[in-house]
């Protein structure tokens, strides 16, 4: 594998069971380039191994003085220029290529596993994990897979070294194996708790920049308010603490520095020392006493490999644990236990219902096809969860992404992800909801079709959710609105549809080389340099363009000004003519431009009907849509509020449970 | 023999790189360039980037005021470079006797003093790595202090203009840039220097003839640094910018999950990690095939001093110009010399990529700070006249516009989005000066004040409800640094926050944000709203304010709010017609211009634009 071949065409199936394994498996997948690794390696170490030798030809030489012998050392020491030059070049150029083929297969095995699980992946840990392990993990991954071949090529050389050394004068080389071992053997243990030192400082360090980000982030609240120096003085401590932490490691890596100085050096004390007698007592000559003494510092740079193998072996243990872990996640459905639970949800939802539109059994909400149907929700969390499972295989019911089982640490995972939100069950059957984890809510209906039994890909294409808070993906304006689509409605028209003049105003004029083309102009990472309200229509915009069959969205136009949002009532209900739409809002302004209104204050759905209707016949909609203090509304709103509590308490209750759940498993 | 070779492969792509535009160069043979540069800015730098003048003087101060720990660096390490030359300078006096037939050696005495070296040699290195770690780490912690106090006095018109996400970069993207190179760069680089300007010495000293070596191998070295130092920075810019794109765009992936299943984007965003893959490795190629050149014109110099002072000093013992023991002195000094030279060029490298981040960060001296005229407002009117404003030099965003806001009284701005609303009233709240007409708080001109002083009168609450990452009290104590716990519990129970606080196991010391408490939107207003009653100014400016929230928790909040309004003027940007009703002036704005202004029953009577929308609203 060269590095111009990359990306690669499959990155294969990682063995995810543990850390180690997937080590081993990424090592597997290139060992051509570790072969190649080992042997430059040995030809590099080989060279510069001999040079010692010739220079202890050269002195030899000199002290005999012989100019021919000079001149064959001269010979030699070319041929050695030349061994070390390739060997060292080519060495590097493989062994940055192992490393870079290892951390481009990761970073692509974690791009195809980020984008199959999707929404399952926004509980908090799991994201963060996959955020790890792709900006600090592959590093130290690809390091030490890369690191084994030259560590074994450094065995190799100092193996074959001191085998020479034994062959050419035992007494001496028998000194300097033993000194190796013990040098190695001296060293090694310090570096595992070194490298935990250095780890936790890293830590420290991550949370005082954490801290100075979060003072910049805020700064325009310190500018606007004040206390600029309470927080200057708390950074000034923590990045004092930082340094002295820093300064801590770095005395421990001092002391090893000096051990790795000392010990050496007392090994050439003695070579030195028991050398010198052997010359003055003839048993050798004076060019091997130089010789001995150079192999013997030749011997620090093999030594110095195992060192940096060692540490790299406990930098990257943990990190390599952690992608076989994320690479390992899996969503409810992918694998063939979870089946199970589609299929009861299926079948808790054939029986009734009606056979076109949307139709959801557990709160009763039907949406004909064709139609706009507004939905006003008492809880706008129990919205979300609403909008949510019209569109089928919901992210949040299975919750936490199912792990490989066997994959380290899955339990952790698994626990911490466990923020149970399943929606809840209706008021008529809410014994059955407390009762069994195992009862599934029944599944959403499109025309009649379980939207759960059909493959993923197939109902998200059917229904499209847009979520409270759609992320606006960075990269030019036309890049975010080629999206998927039927084809029927261009981006002029979406765009206009949401309002969004003023929007590609603002982006032409933050990108100077858009040259005025707002489709080239540049949005920033989750549109943040846009308004909340320029978001929100932008994300509509790219919702329309999509022209789903059905389309759900909660809130569009929840931080858009009232005359902007008559306009997006209007024009929305226009351009989805004859496509069934659903919109989760309490403004009165889409409501109105609704064909049917849903009221859900509650678990299940107490009215439906025009808004103008409603507003007349329901005092409890009337409170929630046009936030009038009214008496007589009053009561139905505490009433609403007494039923969104008890359900919370059910919810609740349930979420314990499930929490047990993983505990005890 | 380089020591790049065994330690380069980590440690060169630790950290990205960044930026700097430079000249294309030579496209003609090896790896060229690619084409597309991932460091290339894609967004508009906002905030200045420190000229070269600014970051060298910034340089200077920098290790003015380090100068101790500086100079005791360089001392621990000339000592420790001293002591490991005693060994070779031995060996050598060793090998002349043995040449010379000595019988009679006092090797007790060698190995004495050998063993002597090695202490003191021990001694040192432990003292220069200490140190130079010392010295990287107050370097470093003063580089980011000094940029977070320099952050912190910025004009809020500056941070309101540029946002905080350039600064946010800088402190931490640039700020992890430069860790390696403070901390290691520097004080290595001087080791080094040090190292081999005394290496050389002692050649030169040994026997001054071998140094000729060094002059053979020097001309192999300059060329060959110059051509890789003129492509290597840049080169190593892209790589690590290419390598965080690889990263970004993952998380990015991460964090939009719902929004790429439910548009079905995820192979898209596949190709596009892939993508990222093809253009980072293509800047690997380049800048291994860099020091593809590099590595064996080091090598090549390496053993030409090495094969030279053999070599040549072998002749010269054959002519009997140099004694033996010199030649293996020499020999094992030039053998020494290869560290301390791929020390240089290993963190020469890196400090050329790291100026850059050096700049960004310096730049931010560069941003004028406000001078305070020092005039205190003579009352508490905020008066608009003849405003215009625009945030370009050549379009204006408010066509003169002129509102007065009496005390105590509440003004609704309403109007479509991109009219101006907002523009105004962050003019009204002193954060930006009026390009010709003037806002005056109590007749002083409010551009003027300092922000210490304008946020004493007038605050602008907006959807930013930053609560910081620490404790409650001190979230709430920098409104009101010298607040009590009475005071702050009686401004927690003014907005119905009080509840949930007193809910914590902590109370007040609760810690909040990462690997705290996480609050949830609405906490986090009411936490901003407390901050404004012990702030306790006498005018608020509200943009936005509770239009992120969801209906239900906004209402709740709605209660807390006019707890804090109330006994206050008020300009409120409303989005939401309800807000607007309750105002006592209601001002229409499209266009830059005020279209309407009354009272709602006015406006509602007089059936202009306003009225149909109130109309459309009400039902």
């Amino acid at each position: 594998m060269q590095i111009r071949d990359l990306p690669y065409s499959d990155p294969g199936t990682p063995d995810v069971r543990s850390g180690l394994r997937l080590l081993l498996w990424l090592g597997r997948k290139q060992w051509g380039g570790q072969l190649k690794a080992l042997g430059w390696g040995v030809l590099q170490l080989a060279s510069i191994a001999s040079f010692p030798a010739v220079a202890g030809l050269a002195v030899t030489a000199v002290v005999h003085r012989s100019g021919s012998d000079l001149a064959l050392a001269g010979v030699a020491m070319a041929v050695v220029t030349v061994a070390v030059t390739v060997g060292d070049t080519m060495l590097h150029r493989v062994a940055v290529t192992n490393w870079i083929t290892a951390a481009a297969r990761i970073q692509q095995l974690l791009a195809r596993r980020t984008a199959a699980l999707g929404a399952t992946l926004t509980r908090r840990v799991a994201a963060g994990e996959v955020v790890a392990v792709s900006t600090g993990d592959i590093e130290r991954i690809g390091w030490c897979v890369e690191a084994v071949s030259r560590f074994s090529a450094a065995l190799l050389t100092t193996l074959g070294v001191c085998a020479a050394l034994v062959a050419y004068q035992p007494q001496l080389g028998l000194l300097a194996c033993a000194g190796m071992l013990a040098l190695a053997l001296t060293v090694l243990p310090l570096l595992p708790k070194a490298t935990r030192r250095a780890e936790a400082q890293r830590e420290r360090a991550g949370r005082a920049t954490e801290l100075a980000a979060d003072t910049v982030a805020g700064l325009r609240v310190l500018r606007g308010i004040g206390g600029e120096d309470l927080f200057l003085t708390r950074y000034r401590q923590a990045s004092q603490q930082v340094r002295h932490a820093a300064v801590r490691t770095a005395r421990m890596w001092s002391f090893i520095e000096a051990l790795q100085v000392a010990l050496p050096g007392l090994l050439l004390v003695g070579v030195v020392w028991y050398g010198t007698r052997l010359a003055l007592d003839g048993h050798i000559a004076v060019g091997e006493l130089v010789m001995v003494y150079g192999a013997i510092s030749f011997l620090l740079l093999p030594l110095q490999l195992f060192g940096e193998f060692a540490m790299s072996y406990s930098f990257s243990r943990p990190s390599a644990a952690r992608a076989a872990r994320v690479l390992g996640l899996r969503r409810p459905g992918e694998e063939p236990g979870a089946q199970a639970d589609d299929e009861q949800r299926a079948a808790a939802s054939y029986g009734a219902g009606p056979r076109e539109g949307l139709y959801d059994p557990l709160t009763g909400l039907h949406a004909p096809a064709a139609r706009l149907t507004a939905v006003v929700c008492g809880d706008p969390d129990a919205a979300g969860r609403l909008a949510e499972r019209l569109g089928g295989h919901p992210a949040s019911a299975a919750d936490a992404p199912a792990v490989g089982a066997e994959a380290v640490g899955a339990e952790a995972v698994g626990a911490a992800t466990a923020g149970v939100a399943t929606a809840g069950a209706p008021d008529g059957n809410a014994s059955a909801g407390q009762q069994a984890d195992a009862s599934v809510p029944p599944s959403v209906l499109l025309n009649g079709v379980p939207l759960d039994t059909l493959p993923l890909e197939e109902a998200r294409a059917a229904v499209l959710v847009q979520d409270k808070d759609p992320v606006l993906l960075s990269g030019t304006l036309g890049e975010l609105l080629n999206v998927p689509s039927s084809g029927r409605i261009g981006a002029a028209e979406a765009l206009n549809a949401a309002q969004c003049t003023d929007v590609l105003g603002a982006l032409v004029q933050g990108t100077p080389d858009a040259a005025g083309d707002p489709m080239r102009a540049r949005i920033t990472e989750r549109g943040r340099s846009l308004s909340g309200g320029q978001r929100q229509r932008l994300a509509l915009a790219r919702s329309l363009i999509t022209d789903p069959e059905v389309l759900v969205v909660d809130e569009p136009t929840s931080a858009v000004d009232s005359h902007t949002e008559a306009r997006i009532a209007r024009e929305l209900a226009e351009l989805r003519a004859g496509r069934t739409t659903v919109v989760f809002s309490s403004s009165p302004l889409l409501l109105d431009r609704a064909d049917r209104v849903v009221f859900v204050p509650g678990a299940a759905v107490a009215a439906t009907g025009t808004h103008r209707q409603l507003l007349r016949s329901d005092p409890a909609y009337r409170a929630v849509v046009t936030r009038e203090p009214q008496h007589h509304a009053d009561a139905s709103r505490e009433q609403v509020r007494a039923r969104t509590n008890q359900r919370d308490q059910r919810a609740q209750t349930h979420q314990r449970a499930q929490t047990e759940g993983v505990e005890s498993a | 023999m380089s020591p790049e070779s065994s330690s380069a492969v980590p440690e060169n792509r630790r950290g990205p790189r960044q930026l700097l535009p430079q000249g294309s160069q030579g496209r003609n043979f090896g790896v060229p360039e690619p084409d597309y540069d991932p460091s290339a800015p894609e967004d508009l730098t906002i905030l200045p980037v420190g000229s070269p003048a600014t970051v060298r003087s910034y340089v200077r101060e920098l290790l003015r005021r380090h100068r101790r720990t500086f100079a005791l660096l360089i001392v621990v390490n000339t000592v420790a470079v001293v002591a490991s030359m005693v060994g070779p300078r031995l060996l050598g006096g060793v090998v002349d006797d043995l040449a010379a037939g000595e019988q009679e050696l006092q090797l007790g005495r060698i190995t004495a003093l050998f063993a002597l070296a090695l202490v003191v040699q021990t001694v040192f290195t432990q003292q220069v790595r200490l140190r130079g770690a010392m010295l990287g780490e107050e370097m470093l912690a003063d580089l980011r202090e000094d940029f977070l106090v320099r952050s912190v006095g910025l004009p809020p018109s500056v941070l309101e203009r540029a946002g905080t996400g350039d600064l946010l970069s800088r402190i931490t993207t640039d700020i992890d840039r430069l860790a390696d190179a403070m901390r290691k760069g520097v004080p290595q680089l001087a080791i080094g220097l040090v190292w081999t300007a005394l290496l050389v010495a002692a050649l030169c000293i040994t026997a001054p003839p071998l140094a000729l070596a060094v002059l053979i191998a020097l001309p192999v070295l300059f060329v060959s640094c110059r051509w890789y130092f003129r492509r290597a920075p840049h080169a190593y810019r892209a790589e690590a910018a290419g390598y965080a794109a690889v990263a970004a765009a993952l998380a990015e992936t991460v964090d939009a999950g719902r929004t790429v299943e439910a548009h079905r984007l995820g192979t898209r965003r596949v190709a596009l990690s892939e993508r990222r893959v093809a253009e980072w490795t293509a800047w690997e190629r380049r800048t291994l095939w860099l020091r593809t050149v590099l590595f064996p014109a080091i090598n090549l110099s390496n053993m030409l001093i090495m094969g030279g002072v053999l070599l040549l000093g072998g002749v010269f013992v054959l002519q009997g110009w140099i004694g033996v023991g010199q030649l293996t002195t020499g020999a094992l000094l030039a053998q020494m010399l290869v560290e301390p030279v791929g020390l240089i060029l290993r963190w020469y490298d890196e400090l050329q990529v790291a100026q850059v981040s050096l700049a960004r960060l310096v730049g931010v001296r560069e941003i004028e700070q406000e001078a305070g005229s020092g005039a205190a407002p003579g009352g508490k009117e905020v008066r608009a006249s003849e405003v215009r404003f625009g945030y370009r030099a050549d379009v204006d965003v408010l066509h003169g516009v002129t509102l007065e806001v009496t005390p105590g009284s509440r003004v609704a701005l309403v109007g479509p989005s991109g009219a101006g609303k907002s523009t105004l009233g962050r003019l009204l709240a002193g954060i930006y000066g009026p390009r010709r007409g003037e806002v005056t708080l109590g007749g002083t001109e409010l551009s003027e004040l300092p922000a210490e002083e304008v946020r004493r009168h007038v605050a602008l609450v907006n959807q930013e409800h930053h609560v910081f990452v620490g404790t409650l009290r001190d979230n709430l104590l920098l409104a009101r640094q010298n607040a009590d716990d009475a005071e702050l519990w009686a401004a927690l129970g003014a907005v119905d926050a009080d509840d949930w606080v007193r809910g914590l196991a902590d109370g007040l010391d609760s810690e909040v944000g990462s690997g705290g408490l996480t609050v949830t939107p609405a906490q986090a207003q009411q936490i901003a709203l407390a901050r404004l009653v012990l702030a306790d100014p006498h005018t608020l400016v509200l943009d936005e304010a509770t239009s992120l929230l969801d209906p239900r928790a906004a209402r709740h909040l709605e209660r807390s709010l006019a707890q804090v309004l109330q006994g206050r003027t008020v300009v409120a940007i409303a989005h939401r017609l309800h807000t607007a009703h309750d105002a006592d002036v209601i001002a229409v704005v499209e266009d830059g211009r005020i279209s309407e202004l009354g009272s709602h029953e006015t406006l509602v009577a007089a059936n202009g634009p306003y009225a149909a929308l109130w109309r459309s609203w009400h039902g």
